[in-house]
């Protein structure tokens, strides 16, 4: 291992590598922080120039991006509660709170220490278990994947504070929106009306960044104080707020691990990371911490598993040439375009090469900390700006972005009629994360249970006899007995509190 | 300075700078929509694009846009202007399969080639450790004598590796449950963990771990093949005849642009297309994945696609015959 890394040492100590890496971390926080954009985009958009590079610090560059562009959404969802990207969408239940109590700098100070340490983190287990964590993944089939998309779905209890029930209803709704297009068994159209935009279902930026954005945007228009610049005193970031971040080892270690854990199962992803990891930490939270009001322990738990969850999803990457996600499936491109093949056989042939990816990612997330709290300042000033400066400016981004994706103006009008949906579900006081939830995981559910039905022949024993299925229904269970628990007890305790007051 | 003259001179200027932009093709991107997600496709087309990009002297990218069979990624180059500056990668599914499916409207006639690009070569694998056979031959006896018993994928539904694959077994009368995946490497995957008893192996996947999986059967009967699956037995080496030969068991694909594209445009691309694909750096590029570079030109894309034609149209009810069979077992 470490003559691997020595090795890789050479290729990486170079100033050129330094700045592409430091480049690509700069491009990565603001496509992150672009509403629609993201760091799969922001990795496609520079590949035609990556690819000119020598191997590893191509993908310094790129894996640059991908560090910064997974960390960038927390900044927008922080000031203006528009997740830059949906990794970040929970990160701004507490990180938005905290921003309007006039901790902005800290709470972003908090999202950047939080996912540089969590990818750090995510990069050690990479070095460190990347085969034995590849010999994991491989055993998660079907059947896993439809009890992990399930265990994602239980995150819906702990981001729907007000009500469960409306909370479960927007989560059913994302489900059932994720069925829109062409089904995987059959071929068939469904819920496309004919319109081949839709045949690849929805866009999912489209329908975050119309959900948030769009009606963020409307309600802030209703205001009357468009005009006025807002008085806020811009306080300085520090490098203080990793102290912030590392006196929450406990949920930082464990957030981490999820994310990385999640990261290295190929299909599943950030989202699901940062969501699970957030309901985690809030179940292990104690109430005085105020999860959803602004605690900083939110902040530290999403960030610090989406990045985590990028260090994770280059195991199965390197060791395996499978694609943790859909970034890392444009990085094996590149490395084919260079001529060289992920998988065990790069570990042989090139392990200089593997040792350079390995210091690269560790590299990467140590500059996105400096990086990141010295552009603080930059990103803070725009809660400077007028509303009516910022709103169409806003909304300028999120049509860019959401565009961008596939080059389709259909996706503009999905992000549009998304905009007025959320709206609605607003005014309703239904909570938005869980429709997200829903239509990401919609289609692992779906298309893993139907598939674990076919390598069945319809049987369901196939759940407990496999020992991975079996552990991840035992989780399951367990984790929904103790949704259900601590709702009865926090109810009981508001009963006797009413009884309490009644009686004084 | 009144309004009007302003105005004059804004059109005058205006114009100035427009005239020079209208009479030289290209002055901006050009667009080639491949109608697949990332992997060794994307990376080929990338690699044609970039050299393509030099040529004409503007930046080419390419955007992945999976979806449908690939029909999505046509219907979306199809909706752009004819106007040079976007690229259908016409792969050969979408662009022949799909029609024949009745699951597109369009024929490959109905638009102009540039030239042709890369084809690749299929393969069928099953887990290093199988205990139940060790040859083709053998994995179809036990597939006969235990129907509908052997669960297989190839990745998508109806795509060309489906066909091929269905026509196949229908060869042999083996019923088999065809499992779809999104992604091939997710199939592999369940093959080496026993899930599923064989898959479709594409041959960039192949190149990038070679012992992950056993390839038992190259379904091309060409050298070509063979070898970039590592010698492997391919359908040449059997005895049955399946009745599919040259391009039509392989993916391939020829770039093409809308039918009302301007001549001189289409030259222009033909021109720096061809120039790519004679150059040897991109040729090495693209072998090194795997694929293999073409050199047809646009004169021989009529006779060589409706070949493929007729062969895929004559296999189309084998897809059809394993819904049947499956269902007759229930």
């Amino acid at each position: 291992m470490f003559d691997m890394l020595l090795q890789g040492a050479g290729l990486v100590a170079s100033l050129s590598t330094l700045a592409l890496v430091g480049a690509g971390l700069i491009i990565g926080l603001l496509v992150g922080a672009l509403p629609g954009l993201g760091p799969l985009m922001g990795i496609i958009l520079l590949l035609p120039y990556a690819i000119t590079f020598p191997p590893v610090q191509a993908m310094g560059f790129l894996i640059a991006i991908y560090v910064g562009g997974s960390c960038g959404g927390a900044i927008s969802a922080i000031l203006l509660r528009i997740p830059g990207t949906p990794l970040a969408a929970a990160t701004l239940f507490d990180g938005y709170p905290m921003a309007q109590n006039g901790r902005a700098a800290d709470a972003i100070g908090i999202a950047i220490s939080a996912s540089a340490l969590g990818g750090a983190f995510g990069g050690l287990i990479l070095i460190l278990f990347s085969p034995s964590l590849a010999a994991f993944a491989a055993g998660f089939g079907p059947p896993e994947y439809a009890l992990l998309a399930i265990t994602g779905l239980t995150a819906i209890a702990a981001v729907s504070d007000q009500s469960m029930l409306k909370g479960l209803i927007a989560g059913t709704a994302g489900l059932l929106l994720a069925t829109a297009g062409t089904d995987e068994f059959t071929a068939a159209e469904r819920f496309t009306f004919g319109l081949f935009e839709l045949s690849d279902g929805f866009n999912i930026v489209a329908i975050v960044v119309g959900l948030f954005a769009i009606s963020e945007m409307s309600n802030l228009l209703t205001g009357d104080d468009l005009l006025e610049r807002p008085n806020l005193a811009i306080a300085r970031p520090g490098f203080r707020t990793v102290m912030l971040v590392l006196t929450r080892w406990p949920n930082l270690l464990r957030s981490s691990t999820i994310g990385a854990c999640v990261g290295a199962l190929p299909g599943a992803g950030g989202v699901i990371s940062s969501f699970t990891a957030y309901a985690v930490a809030k179940t292990f939270a104690k109430s005085e911490e105020r999860y959803g009001e602004g605690a900083e322990g939110g902040i530290v738990a999403s960030e610090s598993a989406n990045n985590a969850t990028a260090g994770g999803a280059l195991v199965p990457t390197l060791a395996l040439g499978i694609p943790g996600d859909a970034a890392t499936a444009v990085l094996i491109g590149v490395l084919l375009i260079l001529g060289i093949f992920p998988g065990p056989t790069l570990f042989a042939q090139h392990s200089d090469i593997v040792g350079g990816i390995f210091l690269v990612y560790m590299l990467a997330n140590i500059a996105l900390f400096v990086v990141g709290i010295l552009m603080t300042p930059l990103f803070v000033y725009v809660l400077r700006l007028r509303k009516v400066v910022l709103i169409p400016t806003v909304l300028l981004m999120c049509a860019i972005g959401t565009y961008a994706v596939g080059s389709s103006v259909f996706d503009l009008w999905v992000m549009f009629a998304f905009g007025l949906v959320g709206l609605v579900l607003r005014a309703g006081g239904y909570p938005l994360a869980p429709m997200v939830i829903g239509v990401i995981l919609g289609p692992l559910l779906e298309n893993n249970v139907r598939r674990t039905l076919l390598l069945s022949h319809d049987g369901l024993r196939i759940f407990v006899e496999r020992p991975v299925s079996a552990t991840l229904l035992f989780i399951n269970v367990a984790l929904l007995l103790c949704v259900a628990f601590f709702t009865l007890r926090r109810l009981f305790a508001e009963r006797q509190s009413a009884l309490v007051e009644e009686k004084a | 300075m009144n309004f009007k003259s302003i105005f004059a001179a804004s059109v005058l200027a205006t114009s100035l700078i427009g005239v020079p932009a209208m009479a030289e093709y290209p002055d901006r991107t050009i667009e080639s929509i491949l109608p697949a997600g990332a992997g060794p496709a994307l990376s080929v087309s990338q690699i044609i694009a970039d050299a393509m990009g030099k040529e004409l002297g503007v930046p080419m990218t390419v955007l992945a846009t999976p979806g449908a069979g690939g029909i999505k990624a046509f219907q979306t180059a199809l909706q752009k202007p004819g106007d040079g500056y976007t690229i259908i990668d016409g792969y050969v599914a979408p662009l022949v399969l799909q029609p024949i499916l009745k699951k597109a409207e369009w024929n490959f006639d109905d638009f102009i080639p540039l030239h042709a690009a890369a084809s690749n070569a299929f393969a069928i694998g099953w887990r290093t450790d199988e205990t139940r056979w060790s040859n083709f031959e053998e994995m179809m006896a036990w597939g006969k004598a235990n129907p509908g018993k052997l669960r297989y994928s190839s990745g998508q539904r109806n795509n060309l590796p489906h066909l091929v694959m269905a026509k196949v077994l229908q060869s042999y009368q083996v019923v088999a449950q065809n499992v779809p995946y999104k992604s091939p490497p997710a199939a592999n995957n369940d093959v080496k963990s026993g899930i599923l008893d064989f898959a479709f192996v594409n041959v960039g996947n192949y190149k990038q771990d070679p012992d992950a999986l056993k390839i038992g059967l190259v379904l091309s009967e060409q050298a070509s093949a063979k070898a970039a699956f590592g010698g492997a037995p391919s359908i040449a080496d059997i005895d049955a005849d399946l009745g599919i030969s040259g391009l039509a068991p392989m993916g391939w694909d020829w770039w093409l642009v809308k039918k009302d594209t301007p001549p001189e445009r289409v030259e222009t691309l033909r021109a720096a297309m061809g120039k790519a694909m004679k150059d040897p750096d991109v040729r090495a590029k693209i072998e090194r994945i795997g694929f293999v570079p073409l050199d047809w030109d646009h004169t021989e894309y009529d006779k060589i696609v409706s070949g493929v034609r007729d062969q895929l149209s004559t296999m189309a009810d084998a897809i059809k015959w394993e819904e049947d069979a499956l269902k007759a077992l229930k």
